[in-house]
């Protein structure tokens, strides 16, 4: 972990008449803002890691910007012949009956008489990738209608990154204003909330959020809960859990940072103990914060994977087209494949877990390499 | 002399944690509707009898020509049980009460698929049921820790010691997707690649029942029941000592016990399927303990002791392993203690992707709805417990291994 990172620089001798211009009374945290920049610039991994962010934010904000209300995945459909069965569904992407028509490109039948899983099919050109450049997600094998991973995945990237970002930013405002004052106070204040961190941080994690979100959810109507409280309900669920972690870190960094000079100083000329955290305190510890805040991001959706993994409903009659639930389905949709299929017709369907995996796996790992390349770049004991 | 002084104060720490963990979880109870409540905590109501708060006239003890709906005692018995129609505080206390007396409420009330092998198991207390799964989760804790230790301390050392060399980036490629890599994902990916290159036609007989291997083959903590049902592919039946659902005996620890009557495959067979299972979980813990080490390697290798050595002529491997490496004890005992809880965390979806009996799969089909609150309540204490137990053996056994924690 990031130990001392006191760097605050010089401090700015305050002007009388006037006052400093931002720019001045900045000073100190430009320059130091500059000196990260500059050895994360030349941190490969964590330069990669960085673009491949900007690569999912920028899908984030185009899936905004076209599609503010798309909370549920796309059904694709594959029929036998008969589309009656399918006609609810938008778009019918594979049609063939057994014996007489030969089941479409991509498209594999099975005894069944519906197709298992439908294969990426690409039009040729990259501006026309087909209806399903990624694949089909099985999720009931057996069943006409497939989820459009591409579509999903595209569409997806903005409720990834919103509830992951404000999980992360409430619970590190929780940590941060709980850690601060646990650790300037000290005495019995610090005492008291370090053991209800303890206590929070002895229940593993992920039974914690499963067991809060499983009662959270019987707290709801079974039917006619708007769409946003289930929302609200999963935040909920994660912040209980999570601030802790937060809390803690802060804490440490505060018990560091309040021996410095400049928190003396401070405290010479006057400044009253709110000032003194708000200004001074805080502002030196965050940075092992922005490191956790970093890390937890690409953790959360792993985590939401998890739980609807395990079965959790977030959303009674649909799959919220987000990440994790994306690579969580298409796992228990497999599994369920591999038991349903003979193995001599079978299809491997290595579409359905990579695409989802991958995405998953390459936000979690970027956010994993922009973390461990700023922990490099603000702690100079670390630097190479 | 001290350090039995720490280890009393370390113990009376336990206290308050035990009681606020618990306190967390009345808090979360007293969420619930109250059905669910007397379900999970006092067991579906006997033959006649309801939780309704009323009984509509003609029903139970009502007479049939009452005007309005009567109160029904049967309710009144369980708000008087669980202290509900008391102040909060005293249904704190018998909640208390009731969890460090282990009555943990009763298991199998919701359909659970679990138990369904389980008919004994249904109404038993939920301590009970955990006490019949906890066994198999232990098995499969200890080898995960033999794998994690057997792997991450030597590469850990190697990494540290061939620095920047490819061993070094090896294991931080390994440490990275550690990370990011989800155990259900991971498993997923495992389990494919196992049928993809087992199960393909006509390339290999399972090591099982003759034929193709399936999704089963694979995984379960003992061999299908159709292994042992088709004549030709084994010569064994069921042993008399797995009683139905699969529950051993005298111990309730599968290897232990198939050692103990004397059945080698069996034995040799649960641990093979633990393995894969332990090797993902392992995964996720060996990529902190090896940066760890390797970071701690690297600080030690730079100080005066380990220099001395080298200069009055101790051998390179010595030094690495007699001076330097003592080091990597401390270091992994102490990763041990931060990573337990994700370590344990990790167990619900690996038994749940694996079909391993254990207390895992147990809070993983309990969620399901309708879900058993009885044993996901359970569950989560009992993991909190082993997290607690787990965290006092690292802190003693840190003090023991470092005086200056209990000196100073």
């Amino acid at each position: 972990m990031a130990g001392a990172t006191s760097e605050a620089g010089p401090s700015v001798i305050e002007q009388s008449v006037g006052g400093p211009t931002w720019r001045q009374r900045m000073a100190p945290r430009i320059a130091q803002s500059k000196r990260t920049w500059y050895f994360l610039r030349r941190n490969t991994l964590a330069m990669a890691g960085l673009v491949i962010l900007l690569l999912i934010a920028g899908t984030a904000i185009y899936a905004l910007t076209t599609n503010l209300s798309y909370t549920q995945m796309t059904l694709v459909c594959a029929t036998n012949g008969d589309a009656a069965n399918c006609l609810a569904s938008p778009q019918t992407v594979c049609t063939y009956s057994p014996g007489v028509t030969p089941p479409g490109p991509g498209c594999y039948e099975t005894p069944a008489g519906f197709p298992s899983v439908i294969a990426p099919t690409w039009g040729g050109v990259l501006s026309q990738p087909g209806p399903l450049p990624l694949g089909s997600l099985t999720v009931n094998p057996g069943v006409q209608y497939f989820y459009n991973t591409y579509d999903g995945l595209l569409r997806g990237a903005d409720w990834s990154l919103l509830i992951s970002i404000s999980i992360v930013a409430a619970g590190a405002t929780i940590g941060l204003f709980l850690g601060a004052i646990s650790g300037y106070m000290g005495g019995v204040v610090d005492e008291g909330l370090m053991r209800l961190v303890d206590i929070f941080l002895s229940i593993p994690q992920l039974l914690f959020v499963i067991v809060v979100v499983t009662v959270l959810i019987t707290l709801l109507p079974s039917t006619g809960a708007a769409f946003a409280d289930h929302i609200y309900l999963l935040i909920a669920g994660f912040l209980v859990t999570w601030w802790p972690f937060y809390a803690r870190i802060v804490r440490g960094q505060v018990l560091v940072v309040r021996e410095q000079k400049y928190v003396e100083a401070a405290r010479a000329s006057g400044a009253g103990r709110g000032r003194i955290i708000a200004r001074h305190i805080v502002p030196n510890s965050v940075y092992p914060v922005f490191i956790q805040m970093s890390l937890d991001v690409g953790t959360i959706p792993i985590i939401i994977g998890t739980i609807v993994f395990l079965g959790i409903r977030i959303f009674p009659s649909t799959y919220l087209p987000e990440w994790g639930t994306i690579a969580a389905l298409s796992v228990t949709g497999l599994s369920s494949f591999w038991n349903s299929c003979q193995v001599s017709t079978c299809v491997i369907p290595w579409w359905q877990l990579l695409f989802p995996g991958l995405a998953l796996f390459l936000f979690a790992i970027s956010v994993n390499f922009l973390a461990d390349g700023l922990r490099d770049a603000l702690d100079p004991r670390l630097r190479r | 002399m001290r350090m039995w002084t720490y280890v009393i104060r370390r113990l009376l720490l336990i206290i308050p944690i035990i009681v606020g963990v618990m306190t967390i979880t009345f808090v979360l109870v007293s969420a619930l509707p109250l059905t669910e409540r007397f379900t999970s905590y006092l067991g579906q109501p006997p033959r006649g009898e309801s939780y309704n708060p009323t009984l509509a006239p003609g029903e139970g003890t009502c007479p049939a020509n009452a005007t309005s709906p009567c109160p029904n005692p049967y309710y009144h018995y369980a708000l008087n049980k669980l202290g509900l129609n008391q102040g909060v505080w005293v249904q704190w206390g018998i909640w208390m009460y009731n969890s460090l007396t282990f009555h943990w409420g009763v298991a199998g009330n919701a359909s659970n698929v679990v138990l369904a092998d389980y008919p004994a198991a249904k109404g038993q207390p939920v301590t009970t049921v955990l006490g019949w799964f906890l066994p198999y989760t232990l098995e499969l804790a200890a080898l995960s820790l033999a794998i994690i230790m057997a792997i991450g301390i030597p590469l850990g050392n190697l990494a540290a010691v061939y620095r920047n060399r490819p061993v070094d980036q090896a294991s931080r490629v390994m440490s990275f997707s550690g990370f990011a890599l989800p155990t259900f994902l991971l498993g997923s990916l495992v389990l494919a690649g196992f049928l993809i290159a087992f199960g393909a036609p006509n390339g290999f007989h399972s090591y099982l029942c003759s034929g193709q291997s399936t999704y089963s083959d694979f995984t379960g903590s003992w061999p299908p029941a159709y292994c042992y049902a088709n004549p030709d592919a084994t010569n064994f039946g069921y042993p008399s000592w797995l009683t139905a659902g699969y529950i051993s005996h005298p111990t309730g620890f599968p290897t232990v016990d198939a050692l103990i009557h004397g059945q080698f495959w069996l034995a040799a067979e649960t641990i093979l399927r633990i393995i894969l299972p332990a090797l993902i979980i392992a995964y996720g813990t060996v990529a902190i303990l090896l940066r760890f080490v390797r970071n701690s390697m690297l600080e030690v290798m730079n100080l005066d002791f380990v220099r001395t050595a080298r200069s009055k002529g101790v051998p390179e491997r010595q030094v690495v392993r007699r001076h330097a490496g003592r080091n990597s004890l401390n270091v992994t005992i102490t990763v041990l203690g931060l990573t337990f809880a994700a370590f344990v965390g990790g167990f619900p979806v690996i038994e749940y992707l694996f079909q391993l009996k254990g207390v895992g799969q147990l809070l993983a089909y309990s969620i399901i709805y309708p879900v058993d609150f009885g044993l996901i309540f359970g569950t989560t204490l009992l993991f909190t417990f082993l997290v607690v137990g787990a965290n006092l053996i690292v802190d003693l056994l840190y003090a023991f291994l470092d005086p200056r924690v209990r000196l100073g």
